[in-house]
């Protein structure tokens, strides 16, 4: 963490070294979560470029009242979010996943099917229901603060996590409990 | 971030977490990010840009207002204050570590001055309420601010603080154009932009 803080306060003074190392160290969640919520890898990787040059950008206003990754992950979900803004500005549509020819990467190569049928279930999942998902039931948001990055009222996005757990255990044949 | 999950756990929470959280690119990106790193030196002149935006609704909607406020004995010829929204804006960074650009805290100190001088001629009700929205306005420039801290790029705020922007321009300029006029008689408040 130490180590971190000082990673930062060297990046925000100008060294891109310890920014490349800042990177080296979260890119591989930023670009996770960039790519389960497009559901594109081009796209994904799109994102992620822009969440980094975006957080060198900003860097220098960062106070690490927050963790860098989670400051980070913040810039990352506005990057994916503007970049759908401009896609569906330019194909004059809402755009979800279905629209897209998706060409994922396998992410998770050697892990079991399970892993894999998720993978997948989740990229076809409509892209409402997939960012609130990914951002409440896989990188531990709460309903509150997934609804003020997605822009949506806080009930749609617990009904868009209740869809998308809906149509997730329909695709897997996953026996959906509810609590 | 913090969990928001129901406290029974069901065969997709577990398949979910089993998720891992990270997928590392299949190519590295920090070539292309590098190469689009500008050293913070040269940033800290392009910091200016922005703003350059909201001068430049001043120079095309209000250059004429603000030559002649700046010039009380003249009398003001076509004053007319700047439509909110009449010029566009580019996409670029905004926030507390954004310096405002010095053409455009100029003239916005120029016209807060004007007003200063000129705000008596105002009817005591339109003075209050000119006070009024004008404390509102830049409340809300920094509340905004304060929440691009917290979520740096997001276009929506960084639209929100262009508009509160151009709007106390056009509150200032608006209100400087009639209190400024031959200072004599009732001034109209609903045609100020407040």
């Amino acid at each position: 963490m130490a180590e971190e803080r000082a990673l930062v306060d060297s990046a925000k003074r100008g060294s891109k070294a310890a920014f490349e190392t800042l990177y080296r160290n979260h890119v591989g969640k930023v670009y996770g979560l960039c790519l389960r919520m497009t559901a594109n890898r081009a796209t994904a990787e799109d994102c992620t470029q822009e969440a980094f040059i975006q957080a060198w950008r900003s860097l220098p206003a960062f106070e690490s009242r927050s963790a860098f990754g989670t400051w980070l992950h913040r810039i990352a979900v506005n990057a994916v979010l503007a970049q759908g803004r401009r896609r569906s500005e330019r194909l004059g549509t809402t755009g979800s996943a279905e629209d897209e020819a998706v060409a994922l990467a396998d992410p998770s190569v050697g892990d079991t099917g399970t892993v894999l049928d998720l993978e997948a279930g989740l990229r076809r999942l409509p892209a409402g229901a997939r960012q609130a998902l990914v951002l409440v039931g896989l990188y531990g948001y709460s309903h509150e603060e997934a609804a003020e990055l997605l822009g949506v009222a806080v009930g749609t996005c617990k009904s868009q996590v209740h869809r998308a757990r809906q149509l997730l255990g329909e695709r897997l044949a996953v026996t959906e409990v509810v609590p | 971030m913090s969990h928001d999950r129901n406290t029974s756990t069901t065969p997709l929470d577990t398949a979910l977490d089993a998720l891992p959280r990270g997928i590392e690119p299949e190519r590295d990106l920090w070539p292309a990010i590098e190469a689009r790193l500008e050293p913070r030196d040269v940033r800290a002149g392009r910091r200016w840009l922005w703003p350059a935006a909201a001068a430049v609704l001043l120079v095309v909607g209000s250059s004429l207002i603000t030559a002649s406020l700046l010039r009380d004995d003249e009398p003001l010829v076509a004053r007319r204050a700047p439509a909110a929204g009449q010029v566009g804006y580019a996409t670029a960074a905004f926030g507390p570590g954004q310096t405002l650009d010095p053409a455009y805290e100029t003239a916005r100190q120029d016209l807060s001055r004007t007003l200063s001088a000129r705000i008596d001629r105002l009817p005591p009700d339109a003075r209050r309420q000119v006070e009024r929205n004008l404390a509102e306005i830049r409340r809300a420039s920094a509340e905004i601010n304060a929440a691009l801290e917290l979520s740096p790029g997001d276009p929506l705020l960084e639209e929100l603080l262009l508009n509160a922007y151009q709007d106390e321009l056009a509150v200032l300029a608006s209100v400087n154009q009639l209190a400024g006029g031959n200072g004599a008689g009732p001034i109209d408040a609903t045609r100020m932009k407040l």
